[in-house]
């Protein structure tokens, strides 16, 4: 085949996505970008000109006459980073070594519950977190059932607290941990982990020494994974948080739907798009230094 | 495992994190046949009535649609629905359309911007949804555009092309040039080599692709949320309206269909790879 049409076939192929990708995707986050600088009108409106105090609001360099700081904002920031790394640590703690379990099954059982714990990424979102709503409400199943059987004699206050927030986050986060995890833990070198037993090293040390670093790129992996989409998250502090478990993609709904600030909304989103890239090249970087 | 005292205490431990992972969906399940209308937490008899209520049936007591009045009207439920898979479909077929070129473009071909590619491919994944939300909104809003399903739709491909393309790359991945190769050599032209050699052993990763892009898109709620108009409220979005307005049995029953229809489609799902690895 012709140089020629080679690159013609390619560029057959890669049109759509490009013209799709840039127009629907790059465009709209460069608009974000944009509107963060923007002066917020008096209606809900934009006003097209140069304006920093969407993020002085934030960081404090307001001057308290145009636009007031408000260390609320950093608060809430700081906890949404805090519940996001904690969901990691929770995920990963929970899943390590269940993952390790399910890789030393016969083959016929270890399918199962590697489907077992795929299936709800299959169902829905919204439905997974109302069974917590349910479960968590003080007249729910836990504050219930733990009255029933005498352990409580108050209701349960359990709804609309920052741990509601970390269990509904980590419950819905439980997949994308595992699946990372068990792809790293199932190639592990086995023969090397028995002979470090065989030298003497303690069930510790073989963890420590052995096992624990090969599976760390799956362990980074699904850190990554569980906690980009956390720490931006919405919907889990909405059912389950209530003020106390307000995180920072509240404050962006809230900029947006109800107080119609969107250039302060857009400041928060595009710190949101800061702390998301960094981590990711962060991550993408020692990737890359360890296969070197 | 040397330790068997130990092995057994990794099991038990494993067990229960899968019953931590599945008792909520089975609460809702059985709260959806409960009777008792006033508190759900006590069982009241087995009942039909909720989901009855949700078909617009009459309950057994001929009060029609009373107990079910919350859900303002079962046709709002189903147009909710006919827009989720209006949505779904249109979704998929251009993601996967998209995503496939790309992933094919980029095992098929050497050129200097192929790094470049590979990154933007993840970057709507990794993009948290609200970022890519009001992005979105605003871009939409700017432009004049009236929110409606075209938007939704529009919203939905830029991350699943990501996910489809993922997928079918995957399996591009396990498949020798040299069968293309020879075609190629043979005088097949390009795009018979694709037609004839490529594409129907990349199938069954195509569909897998697909089938994913499908069921993301139906459970799609933070994105869809945000550039949803009025009247093109999508399944997730009023699902999560009535549950802000409060808990009530009937969102147990419609809650219980859709795992029902989840489990349905995850089983398609691995009946699908089954196939694939039996070819």
């Amino acid at each position: 085949m012709s140089r020629r049409r080679e690159r013609a076939v390619l560029a057959l192929l890669l049109a759509p996505v490009t013209l799709y990708l840039g127009v629907f995707f790059l465009v709209p986050l460069a608009t974000i970008v944009v509107f963060s600088f923007l002066t917020p009108g008096l209606y809900g409106g934009v006003e097209w000109s140069f304006y920093h105090w969407n993020y002085g609001r934030i960081f404090g360099w307001a001057d308290g006459i145009t636009e007031v700081f408000e260390p609320v904002y950093l608060r809430i920031l700081g906890r949404s980073l805090g519940f996001a790394a904690l969901t990691v640590a929770i995920c990963l703690v929970l899943c390590y070594p269940v993952a390790f379990w399910v890789s030393r099954l016969p083959e016929r059982w270890r399918a199962l519950f590697l489907f077992l714990v795929t299936l709800p990424f299959f169902s829905s979102l919204i439905v997974r977190l109302y069974a917590w709503l349910l479960i968590l409400r003080p007249s729910g199943l836990l504050g219930e059932g733990l009255m029933a059987l005498g352990l409580r004699s108050t209701p349960l206050e359990l709804l609309y607290t920052p741990v509601a927030v970390v269990l509904g986050m980590v419950y819905v986060m439980i997949p994308f941990m595992f699946l990372p995890l068990f792809a790293a833990i199932d190639t592990l070198d086995r023969a090397q982990v028995e002979a470090a037993l065989d030298l003497g090293a303690t069930r510790t040390q073989a963890f420590l020494k052995v096992v624990l670093p090969q599976t760390l790129p799956g362990i980074a992996g699904g850190a990554v994974i569980v906690f980009i989409p956390s720490v931006g998250n919405f919907i889990v502090p909405d059912i389950l948080g209530g003020a106390r478990g307000l995180m920072v993609g509240n404050l962006v709904e809230q900029q947006f739907l109800a107080a119609r600030n969107w250039p302060f909304g857009s400041a928060l989103s595009v710190i949101i798009m800061t702390v998301v890239l960094t981590v990711l090249l962060v991550f993408v970087a020692r990737l890359r230094a360890r296969g070197a | 495992m040397r330790n068997p005292a130990g092995w057994l205490l990794l099991t038990a431990l494993s067990l229960l994190f899968f019953a931590f992972i599945y008792a909520p969906l089975l609460v809702i399940v059985g709260y959806s046949f409960n009777a008792n209308p006033v508190n759900m937490m006590v069982w009241d008899g087995f009942t039909l009535d909720w989901y009855r209520g949700l078909f617009g049936l009459r309950d057994r007591t001929g009060d029609a649609l009373s107990r079910a009045a919350y859900v303002e009207s079962t046709d709002q439920l189903l147009a909710a629905l006919r827009n989720s898979l209006i949505v779904a479909a249109c979704t998929t077929a251009i993601s996967t359309v998209i995503g496939t070129a790309t992933a094919i473009a980029l095992a098929r071909h050497r050129f200097r911007l192929r790094r470049l590619y590979e990154g933007l491919m993840l970057m709507p994944m990794m993009m948290p949804d609200i970022v890519l939300g009001i992005g979105l909104l605003i871009f939409f809003v700017s432009l004049g555009m009236q929110l409606s399903l075209l938007t939704i739709i529009i919203g939905h491909c830029t991350f699943l092309t990501s996910y489809v393309f993922i997928v079918v790359q995957a399996r591009i991945a396990g498949i020798d040039p040299a069968l293309e190769e020879a075609a190629a050599d043979l005088g097949a032209s390009e795009w018979v080599t694709l037609r004839k050699v490529l594409l129907p052993q990349l199938a069954p990763g195509i569909l897998g692709g697909a089938l994913l892009a499908f069921v993301i898109s139906m459970d799609d709620l933070v994105i869809t949320y945000f550039i949803a108009g009025t009247g093109s409220t999508t399944l997730p979005v009023f699902i999560f309206g009535m549950i802000r307005r409060g808990v009530k049995p009937e969102i147990n029953a419609i809650a219980t269909l859709i795992i029902l229809a989840s489990v349905l489609i995850a089983a398609l799902g691995l009946w699908l790879r089954s196939r694939r690895i039996d070819r």
